[in-house]
C-alpha cells in the first residue's frame, strides 16, 4: 500500500495552472524523487500534501488520510520545506522546543536530533547566525523531530557542502532501509541520482514519467543505425513499437531499444544496416531533454 | 497535556524566546517611571496643578496608554513575525488545526497583554506613591483603581488588535506603521479637527476612556470598554477567517 497517494491533483492560482491533474504514489521503504525544473509545481505539491495550501480539485493524502486529519502529525510525518522557517533571533534548540512542546514531544528529542544533524556544538547559537547549510540541516532536524514514518524534503540537499550532501544521501538511505517512507523533491536529478529508488519527474505541474530509476536510465539509450532507406526503417523501427527518429536520409536514432532490437528489425524487414552504434545519455541531459520536450510540447 | 495547553505552552515559550519582548518591557518600564517622574518635576510650575492635587495625580495616571501601545506593538510582532520569519510553516505542520492555532494565539496574547499592562501600571503607581510619599502626600484619587483596571483591560484589547493586525498584514513594519499612523494622524488629527464627537467611539478614543479620567470628550469606562472590546473582536473574526482558508506560500 503506498505510503502517499497523490490523486488527479490539480491546483490553479487565478489563470496559471500550477499542478495539473497529477497522480503518483510513493512507496514505504523507498526513496522517491520529486523532480522538475523550478516552477513545474513540485512545492505546491508538497504544500498541498502538508496541508498548507488547499488543492483546486483532486487529493493529496498519507496512509489516506490529508495532514489535517492526521491523530499526530509531527509523529507521522516529517516534513523540510525551506531552510528560512526560522526566527532568527531564536537559537536551533529554542526554534525546536517551541515544536516539540505543540507536539508533547520529550524535550531531550531536540538535543538527540541537533547531534544527528551536527549542529550539536551550535545548538544555542542564534539561528539568524547560521549558514545556508546549517539552516537546512537545522529544517531536517525538525522534520526528524518526531521520528515519523513519512518524510517529505523539499529541495534539502540546497547550500549543503560536499560532505553535507554525502551525508545527507546516506542518511535517506539508511532511513529507507528502515521502512521510511522519504519523498525527497529536487530540480537535478544528478543531485538526488545516487540516493534515490524511483523518480517522479514533474513538467508544467502534469507528471511526465513515474518510474524506477534504472528504467529510466534506460530510456536514454540511443541506439543509432545506418542503412539504405531510412525512411523505410523508421516506419519498420515505428510498426515495432519502438520509438524512432529520422536524422537523414540514411540514419535512424532509436530510443530507448537496443542495438539488437533494431538490427532484428531491420533484418526481418530485409532492410541492410550499414552501421550500428549505442549511446547512452547521461541521466542529467535525459532528465533535461524529458523535461524541455514536455515544453516545448505545452508551448 | 491535551493539545490546546501544549500550544497554550508553545506560544508562552515563543514570546519569551525572542527580544522583542523584554525590550519592549524595559522601554515600558522606563517610560512609565521616567513619565511619573518628570510630571512631579513639573507640578506647580507655570500652568500645571500642584502636586498632590486630584488633576495632577490624574495627569500622572494617564501611564495606562504606554503598556497599551507596548502590548499592539508586541501583538502584532508576535502574529506578523510567524509570517515574516515564516515560522508559520513549522507552527502550521506541529498544529494543523489553524483555528485552534489562532485562538489560542490571541488568549495567550490577551492574558499576557492584561498581566503586561498591571505590571507596568503598577511600577508607575508605585512610582508615584513614592514620590507623593517623599512630599508627605498620602492620598490617591478615588478612581485609581478604575484607570488600573482599565488599563489592564485596554492593554488586553490592543494586545488582541495588535495579532489580529499581524495576521491580516503578514507585515510587521507594515502593520505597525499603519495602526500608529491610524493613532496619531487619522484619530488624534483628522478626526480631532473634523468630527471630534467621532473620535471617542473610536480604538484610540475608547481606550482613553479606559485609561484616562472620565470627562466630557470621552466615552464612560464601561461603554468605552465595550466597544474596546467589539473593535478587537471583530478584527480578529476578519483575522482569523483570512488566516483559516489561506495558503500558506
Amino acid at each position: 500500500m503506498p505510503a502517499i497517494t497523490i490523486s488527479h491533483l490539480t491546483k490553479r492560482y487565478g489563470p496559471v495552472l500550477a499542478v495539473d491533474d497529477l497522480s503518483f504514489d510513493v512507496h514505504p521503504g523507498k526513496v522517491t524523487g520529486f523532480l522538475g525544473p523550478n516552477g513545474s509545481g513540485k512545492t505546491t505539491t508538497l504544500r498541498i500534501l502538508l496541508g498548507l495550501a488547499a488543492p483546486t480539485s483532486g487529493s493529496a493524502t498519507i496512509g489516506g488520510l490529508t495532514y489535517r486529519q492526521l491523530p499526530d502529525p509531527v509523529r507521522q510525518v516529517g516534513a523540510a520545506l525551506d531552510s528560512n522557517t526560522f526566527h532568527p533571533g531564536r537559537s536551533a534548540s529554542q526554534h525546536l522546543k517551541v515544536i516539540a512542546t505543540a507536539t508533547g514531544l520529550p524535550h531531550r528529542r531536540v538535543a538527540e536530533v541537533l547531534d544527528l544533524v551536527g549542529l550539536g556544538s551550535a545548538a544555542g547559537r542564534r539561528v539568524g547566525g547560521y549558514s545556508l547549510g546549517m539552516r537546512q540541516r537545522l529544517s531536517l532536524a525538525g522534520a526528524l523531530l518526531g521520528d515519523p514514518g513519512v518524510l517529505v524534503l523539499d529541495e534539502p540537499l540546497n547550500g549543503l557542502d560536499p560532505e553535507g550532501i554525502r551525508w545527507i544521501r546516506g542518511l535517506l538511505r539508511a532511513l529507507a532501509a528502515e521502512g521510511r517512507t522519504v519523498l525527497v523533491s529536487s530540480h537535478l536529478l544528478s543531485e538526488v541520482a545516487q540516493t534515490v529508488d524511483e523518480v517522479v519527474v514533474l513538467s508544467k505541474g502534469h507528471a511526465i514519467a513515474e518510474t524506477t530509476l534504472a528504467e529510466l536510465a534506460a530510456r536514454g539509450s540511443v541506439t543509432r543505425a545506418r542503412t539504405t532507406d531510412a525512411t523505410r526503417l523508421t516506419g519498420v523501427l515505428l510498426g515495432a513499437g519502438i520509438q524512432v527518429r529520422l536524422v537523414d536520409g540514411s540514419t535512424i536514432e532509436a530510443r530507448g531499444a537496443d542495438a539488437e532490437a533494431v538490427g532484428l528489425a531491420a533484418a526481418r524487414a530485409g532492410l541492410p544496416i550499414l552501421e550500428l552504434s549505442r549511446q547512452d545519455e547521461d541521466l542529467e541531459t535525459l532528465f533535461f531533454n524529458l523535461v524541455h520536450d514536455r515544453q516545448e510540447v505545452a508551448a | 497535556m491535551n493539545a490546546t495547553a501544549r500550544l497554550v505552552r508553545a506560544e508562552v515559550r515563543k514570546l519569551f524566546t525572542t527580544r522583542a519582548l523584554p525590550v519592549s518591557a524595559v522601554i515600558a518600564a522606563v517610560l512609565a517611571v521616567t513619565s511619573v517622574l518628570i510630571d512631579a518635576a513639573v507640578a506647580g510650575k507655570t500652568g500645571q496643578h500642584p502636586l498632590g492635587s486630584a488633576a495632577e495625580t490624574y495627569q500622572m495616571l494617564k501611564l495606562g496608554v504606554l503598556p497599551t501601545v507596548v502590548m499592539l506593538v508586541i501583538g502584532i510582532l508576535a502574529a506578523g513575525g510567524e509570517f515574516r520569519h515564516r515560522t508559520i510553516v513549522p507552527a502550521l505542520l506541529a498544529s494543523p488545526h489553524r483555528a485552534r492555532l489562532f485562538v489560542v494565539k490571541v488568549a495567550v496574547i490577551a492574558v499576557f497583554g492584561a498581566v503586561f499592562s498591571a505590571v507596568i501600571f503598577g511600577l508607575g503607581l508605585g512610582t508615584i506613591v513614592g514620590t507623593l510619599a517623599a512630599h508627605g502626600i498620602h492620598h490617591l484619587p478615588a478612581q485609581t483603581g478604575q484607570l488600573y483596571l482599565g488599563s489592564v483591560i485596554s492593554g488586553a484589547c490592543f494586545g488582541m488588535i495588535g495579532v489580529a493586525l499581524g495576521t491580516l498584514t503578514r507585515n510587521t513594519v507594515g502593520a505597525i506603521v499603519a495602526a500608529i499612523g491610524w493613532a496619531v494622524f487619522v484619530e488624534e488629527i483628522v478626526l480631532q479637527t473634523v468630527a471630534p464627537h467621532l473620535d471617542k467611539w473610536l480604538p484610540v478614543g475608547a481606550s482613553i476612556g479606559l485609561t484616562n479620567p472620565p470627562s466630557a470628550s470621552v466615552l464612560p469606562p464601561l461603554a468605552a470598554g465595550l466597544v474596546l472590546t467589539g473593535y478587537a473582536a471583530a478584527l480578529l473574526l476578519l483575522a482569523s477567517r483570512t488566516t483559516i482558508r489561506r495558503d500558506i506560500g
